[in-house]
């Protein structure tokens, strides 16, 4: 690999660059004094839910001397041990996930270290609004490392064979449009995942958005509950698609990427709640039996192009963590150009730095670059207010009732009615 | 005339006594250390206010944490589904292993196979099960859609995990399948432990079949039973792994123990689900309890 194999001499002033750039404008105690920090020798723990290339990994250890113990498990497995450890004050890892969704939850409890003060000013400006998500109390808790955000991708080959020759832009666009592909023999058009996980509920976030919408005014009251708010349509939207055959019936099972899977295998031909990672995978021969007929489209709306989400996965610092300025080293060589742009080819992590991206959209190496730069511009957030302390408890009771009246099992009022009211609950204990 | 009281034995007694709790010392401060202190410390954390996610002081709240889970829909829906779990299971459990039991009792060729094939699913991981299971399940790609759709007795593929009453019968049907051959086992070592001269007696009465099984096998089955109906109990009381892989935290086919987790694991509200898992503990301890005391009156 292009980053590993470099001279001694340019490994030990990488190092020391690192070193001093990762302690930065120090005024958090945790961490030492710039330029003061010793970590060479040491072993750091990360857990993430994805894995990156060991050839990577082995470049970190050779600008630093610090050796590299990653642990991948799965998205939801890795909340739960995180919550498990830091309720019991203990040990995780050194570096692990930080989910936008965490914030609230991980910040109210002072369960990792606040990065504001200790990273390189030049990249804290580089990164932009993407660190707006993972802020709370005018603190940072991590550093973006998957831009992630959804966007629709579908499969040009099946549409060219239905007579489709762009992506709905509509609603009413994209009705008439699965009709045509079912009537082509794409028996199932559309992929939506519609488990109750995490990534099963994400789409209703989306849709939500798409449809003009938000969940939640500015002081957090619900307003989904109303029959003629976008959350309410929204649903209505998932539960026709599984009455009508425009997902398969095991979509009210799948998570989001068995659902992907199954796009990636051609039995669907839209995607409408993707990340934009998953295009490089799509277009992956390796990874996709229907690679490189897939393209980028933008979310429809009810007039034109819908709002979209960002979901950005940043990397965090527990407060247990006992290599506290090897992790920050860690972190601050993630944020590389050169590490950033080959996670982005090797793993499908879109960058956040804004100049990285630049690079790649100029350099035509961002996949589905126009698209993509195109969506950027339909990005909101989901909750312009912070994510609120209570998130994770209200998106395991959306869970549990999106998936309900999607399998049927209680109407759509009832379930945005019960989820109205627990929220109403928690946003009363958590103010 | 009064005993007269020997000093060296009592001497040796004490001695033996005091030698008896410090070999079990060790044992107890590991037992005290593991179990009875995370307990302990577990049953504050249910006394006390859930604040810590939300960053707020801790407070002591007394037993509110428990009335609330009580009055919580999810919990006592979650309570009502393991009911049926345990309900559901136990009976399948009790009378397939019966049913296996009493067949395997008999030797015919092969017998030994049968036993092995029989303890397979026992020793499969309760995920593992579940996963395979799934792939039964599953609606777009899995065998008994496929089965049935090919021999016509269904038109399109059916989600066998939707609905509410059908998808917890899947579930215990998994569950039960994980468990019969323990259940089967135990049957059969207990009907391997009845004298053949009890049945050759009766049948010189002129006793048939039936009324042996019915007067013979089940009287003196009861201690089986009874160790059966409380494994079986405290197995499906317990019950998650398959759920969790099968279904996910769907609220269909959600456990107490499940709510336990998404209260304790997902949520970060140790406060509530340690009141709730008390609470199942509890009852779990109660079944135990009334089944040692059945046991017992079993055996006397």
């Amino acid at each position: 690999m292009r980053l590993v194999g470099h001279s001694k001499g340019r490994a030990a002033t990488a190092a020391a660059l690192l070193i001093l750039a990762a302690c930065g404008s120090n005024s958090n105690d945790s961490f030492s004094e710039p330029g003061k920090a010793s970590i060479k020798g040491q072993t750091i723990t990360v857990l993430l839910p994805y894995q990156i290339p060991q050839a990577l990994l082995d470049d970190f250890t050779a600008k630093t001397g610090v050796k590299v113990n990653f642990n991948v498990t799965g998205w939801d497995a890795v909340h739960t041990k995180l919550i498990v450890a830091n309720s019991a004050k203990t040990y995780v890892a050194d570096v692990t996930e930080f989910d936008w969704s965490f914030t609230g939850q991980f910040a109210g409890a002072k369960w990792d270290e606040p990065l504001e003060n200790v990273l390189p000013a030049e990249l804290t400006a580089d990164l932009g609004n993407t660190s707006g998500a993972f802020t709370s109390g005018g603190h940072t808790y991590a550093v973006c490392y998957s831009n992630d955000f959804r966007m629709s991708i579908y499969n040009d080959k099946l549409f060219k064979q239905a007579g489709l020759s762009s992506f709905p832009t509509t609603f009413a666009e994209l009705s008439t449009a699965i009709d045509k592909l079912k009537g082509a023999g794409v028996q199932y058009p559309l992929s939506i995942p519609m488990a109750a996980t995490e990534g099963g509920v994400t789409p209703w976030y989306l849709l939500t958005l798409a449809m003009g919408g938000q969940l939640f005014d500015d002081k957090f009251k619900p307003l989904f509950a109303d029959p003629n708010s976008a959350g309410h349509k929204a649903l209505q939207f998932e539960v026709d698609a599984v009455k009508n055959g425009w997902v398969s019936p095991g979509s009210v099972t799948l998570d989001d990427g068995p659902a992907f899977d199954k796009f990636a295998a051609g039995s669907t031909a839209i995607n409408l709640s993707s990340s934009p990672g998953s295009l490089a995978t799509a277009n992956d021969p390796a990874q996709s039996s229907v690679a490189p007929d897939i393209r980028a489209g933008l979310v429809p709306g009810i007039d034109g192009p819908g709002a979209s989400f960002g979901l950005p996965e940043g990397l965090a610092i527990p407060v247990t963590a006992v290599h506290k300025d090897a992790a920050l080293a860690f972190i601050t060589w993630w944020q590389e150009p050169a590490t950033s742009i080959e996670l982005y080819k090797s793993a499908g992590m879109l960058p956040c730095r804004t100049s990285v991206l630049d690079r790649l959209t100029k350099t035509d190496a961002l996949a589905g670059g126009s698209a993509i730069t195109d969506q950027f511009k339909h990005v909101v957030a989901l909750f312009p207010q912070g994510a609120p302390v209570w998130y994770s408890n209200f998106s395991s009771e959306a869970q549990g009732l999106i998936n309900a009246a999607l399998k049927g099992d209680i109407t759509v009022d009832d379930a945005l009615k019960q989820l109205a009211t627990k929220a109403e609950t928690l946003a009363k204990a958590g103010s | 005339m009064g005993q007269i009281a020997d000093p060296t034995i009592d001497q040796t007694r004490k001695e033996d006594s005091r030698l008896g709790r410090r070999m079990i010392a060790p044992a107890a401060i590991v037992t005290a250390a593991l179990v009875i202190y995370p307990l302990a410390l577990g049953f504050k954390t249910s006394l006390q206010s859930g604040g810590a996610t939300f960053g707020n002081e801790v407070r002591w709240v007394g037993l509110r944490n428990y009335a609330d889970v009580l009055k919580t829909s999810k919990a006592f829906d979650a309570a009502v589904h393991s009911l049926e779990y345990v309900a559901m299971a136990v009976v399948l459990e009790i009378i397939l292993g019966l049913g296996v039991a009493v067949v395997l009792h008999r030797v015919f060729r092969g017998r030994g196979v049968v036993l092995a094939i029989l303890i397979l699913p026992w020793a499969l991981p309760s995920v593992v099960s579940g996963l395979l299971w799934r792939r039964v399940f599953d609606p777009d790609s899995g065998l008994l859609n496929a089965v049935l759709l090919r021999i016509h007795l269904i038109k399109e593929p059916h989600v066998w995990l939707a609905g509410e009453a059908s998808a917890r019968g899947f579930v215990t049907l998994v569950h039960v399948w994980g468990v019969l051959p323990l259940v089967s086992l135990i049957f059969v070592a207990a009907l391997q432990s009845i004298p053949d001269e009890v049945y050759s007696a009766s049948a010189v009465d002129g006793a048939t079949p039936i009324r042996q099984f019915r007067y013979i096998t089940l009287p003196l089955l009861r201690p089986a039973i009874a160790v059966a109906l409380t494994v079986g109990t405290v197995l499906s009381i317990g019950i998650f792994d398959e759920i969790y892989v099968l279904n996910g935290t769907a609220l269909n086919t959600r456990s107490v123990l499940m709510q336990v987790y998404n209260t304790t694991f997902v949520d970060a509200d140790f406060a509530h689900g340690t009141a709730l898992a008390f609470m199942l503990a509890g009852v779990t301890a109660c079944i135990g309890g009334i089944s040692v005391l059945f046991l017992r009156r079993s055996a006397t």
